[in-house]
């Protein structure tokens, strides 16, 4: 048997806010460890804290105390520098509303992260026409995100989380905003991703997608609960 | 990110805000453009100047004045006239001064002032200045029809500058001038050369014996046209001829009148009544007061200096041409600083509506910095596409500021070259647009772009990522 390396490691991750004179634990010690190539789902009432791990894993928030290290990483004391290289080199986001950019078109929707990788300009066209079909958009390269359903527009997300070959995805609603068939489009989509060997991240509150993870873990007011898969 | 991505970016960009982009370069563009023709006239004009400072070989000159204390040829040319304590410039001090090393020659200039009028065929203009400087070479005037004064000219010969020419009715025909007479008529107490000076009444016991004179009238005849580069409404003649008009001529009873009155007196009978005789007096005004101003010429421009220098020993006034040059470009520079403060302030105009327009564009665009930071774009990433962004705005301000300064700078320059060709002088195309400059300004306005975006840029930088994602 194969003992797979630890992809994710959060280790008392508290995260706190202050507003005014109180102040509000988002996290409150929150420890959890996920392999590489696993599926995690993370459910949780609104505003327990779920959107907060997330980025806490993606390295675009930092926890206020704890330690975070991803694949091999640790991010709690790096600087902005070496926190944005590793998003992207690492992670890939996908979002409840796809964040995708109005102006431009679906390829160059997925260059963008390419573009930060200071990769030349044939290749990664190359690269994001290759994720594009990989996510079955190869006819819509050149539409603008006006021009595509929603679902196609989560389509291009993902491939533009997939350009620079991440280890980890980490999708926040990627469904919220799409009807049940589209969203077990997406699902489907992100578990082929998972199979390829991606780590896989979902936070969801729809729990049929929830038990389609290898594991579940729930939040309830920044306090972790583990589920059994 | 790479350098190139920089820039596609920042373009695409812009190109997205059409009408703001465009509005926000046009003010640029008005300070591009205000700059950039100020420092072309400036620098054209100053150019101009030099260069014809040199065609008229003043570098190679210095001026000399009864006073000590000129500082330049200005000086030199409005310091003659009365100055008792002064060293008179008279002919012993030019032997001296050319026993000095380095001089080629000297050259003497005065004025006459007791003309007042000209008149050629049947009508009459007023004469603003008469003066001879000696055709020796050391002074260069550029001849535009006929030919200069000659060395051997003594008298009844005239140089007209272009003006007169042009009032005569001569204009584009200064050549029909040639040969004509002109008539120069005098103040009504001229009584040098050509005056007819009568003898006062006799009259015993104190009575004023210098007549009222009537007005003399010379003839001359033109020999040449200058244009009007050194000096303009004058008329030049040959020295001697000064020297005779300057020349205060009356009757005296003189000692001698009397003693040859009371020798005459004595074999008379009774009260002696003999016509009385009286003499000629003749006073040389250059013999009282020297010339107005001497030109020297020095073998070299290099050593004009050291011949002013020398010079001055002789307890006069003596200046290079350097020292005028000098001054009058210190006025082009102070013209320039001006015009160009004018400038400055439509550019620093400009750059508050860069700040402007990059503080709405991050506004406008906070989510995409958040998609940006989430894919992995460096807060530098971010800060320097902003500030590409508002640099290619001054640029394009620049390039189209030269632009539309070049246009207009040769739209002026026609309207130059006409003006110096009314005045014969031969120069044309004198406001240029020098590489430099024009990379200046373009350099100048990206700067400014720079800068304006410094502090946007800066906001854009350290927005939160998270808080950018979820801005509406
Ligand atoms: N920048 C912030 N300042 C103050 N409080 C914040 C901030 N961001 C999040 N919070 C608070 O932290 C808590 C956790 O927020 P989070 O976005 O992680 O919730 P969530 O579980 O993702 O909720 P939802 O399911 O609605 O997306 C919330 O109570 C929220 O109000
Ligand atoms: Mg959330």
């Amino acid at each position: 048997m194969e003992t797979k390396t630890p992809a994710i490691e959060l280790k008392h991750v508290t995260k706190t806010y202050k507003l005014g004179g109180e102040t509000l634990n988002a996290l409150d010690n929150v420890s959890l460890v996920a392999q590489a190539g696993e599926f995690i789902a993370i459910t949780g009432p609104s505003g327990s804290g779920k959107s907060t791990l997330a980025n806490i894993i993606g390295g675009l928030d930092k926890p206020t105390s704890g330690d975070v290290i991803v694949d091999g990483q640790d991010l709690s004391h790096v600087r902005d520098r070496a926190l944005s290289d590793y998003r992207n080199h690492h992670i890939g986001f996908v979002f409840q509303s796809f964040n995708l950019q109005g102006s431009n078109t679906a390829l160059e929707n997925v260059i963008m992260p390419l573009v930060f990788a200071k990769m030349r300009g044939k290749q990664r066209k190359a690269r994001a026409l290759e994720c594009l079909q990989a996510v079955g958009l190869g006819d819509r390269v050149n539409h603008k995100p006006s021009q595509l359903s929603g679902g196609q527009r989560q389509r291009v997300a993902i491939a533009r989380a997939l350009a620079v070959k991440p280890s980890i995805i980490i999708a926040d609603e990627p469904t919220g905003n799409l009807d049940s068939a589209r969203g077990a489009e997406i699902m489907k989509l992100l578990q082929d991703l998972n199979h390829q060997g991606i780590t896989l991240l979902i936070i969801t509150h729809d729990q049929t997608i929830a038990r389609l993870a290898h594991r579940m873990v729930s939040i309830h007011d920044g306090k972790l609960v583990e589920h059994r898969g | 990110m790479r350098f190139i991505d920089y820039i596609v970016t920042a373009l695409r960009n812009i190109w997205r805000q059409k009408l703001r982009s465009l509005l926000t370069i046009f003010a640029v563009v008005i300070g591009a453009t205000s700059v950039t023709i100020m420092l072309a006239l400036v620098t054209g004009a100053k150019t101009f100047f030099r260069s014809q400072v040199e065609a008229n070989g003043m570098l190679q000159q210095v001026a000399v004045s009864q006073k000590s204390d000129i500082k330049d040829f200005n000086d030199a040319s409005h310091s003659g006239g009365n100055c008792d304590s002064c060293t008179k410039l008279t002919d012993a001090i030019i032997t001296k001064i050319k026993t000095v090393p380095h001089v080629v020659e000297v050259a003497r200039q005065m004025r006459v002032g007791a003309f007042e009028a000209v008149s050629f065929s049947g009508k009459k203009y007023t004469l603003e200045q008469v003066y001879a400087t000696d055709a020796n070479g050391v002074i260069h005037n550029n001849i535009l029809a006929g030919h200069d004064l000659q060395p051997s000219d003594k008298e009844g010969v005239a140089v007209f500058t272009s003006d007169y020419a042009d009032k005569f009715g001569f204009k584009g025909n200064y050549n029909g001038l040639i040969g004509k007479q002109i008539s120069l008529q005098s103040r009504s107490f001229y009584s040098g050369v050509g005056a007819v000076v009568k003898q006062p009444v006799p009259c015993n016991g104190p009575c004023d014996n210098k007549l009222q004179q009537p007005p003399t009238v010379l003839t001359a005849t033109i020999v040449g046209i200058m244009d009007t580069s050194t000096t303009s409404t004058a008329v030049r003649v040959p020295v001697d001829w000064a020297i005779g008009m300057n020349q205060e001529r009356h009757y005296e009873f003189t000692k001698a009148d009397q003693i040859a009155q009371e020798a005459a007196c004595k074999n008379a009978r009774g009260a002696c009544n003999s016509t009385q005789h009286m003499s000629l007096i003749t006073t040389n005004f250059v013999d009282t007061n020297g010339y107005d101003q001497l030109v020297v010429k020095a073998d070299n421009a290099k050593n004009a200096k050291q011949v002013a220098a020398d010079i001055k020993k002789f307890n006069v006034g003596a200046a290079d041409a350097e020292s005028m040059i000098n001054s009058q470009l210190a006025i082009f520079n102070v013209v320039g600083l001006v015009l160009g403060g004018i400038g400055g302030i439509a550019l620093a105009v400009a750059a508050i509506g860069v700040v402007n327009t990059m503080v709405m564009a991050i506004l406008e665009r906070t989510r995409e910095i958040g998609v940006m930071r989430a894919v992995g774009a460096r807060r530098s990433t971010v800060s320097r596409l902003f500030t590409f962004e508002a640099s290619l705005l001054g640029f394009w301000g620049g390039v189209f500021g030269v632009g539309v300064g070049y246009g207009l700078t040769r739209i002026a320059n026609v309207f130059i070259n006409k003006q110096l060709a009314s005045q014969s002088v031969q120069a044309h195309d004198i406001i240029t647009l020098p590489i430099w400059l024009i990379l200046t300004v373009i350099a100048v306005t990206t700067m400014i772009g720079m800068l304006a975006g410094l502090y946007p840029a800066h906001r854009a930088a350290k927005l939160d990522p998270v808080e950018a994602l979820h801005y509406e």
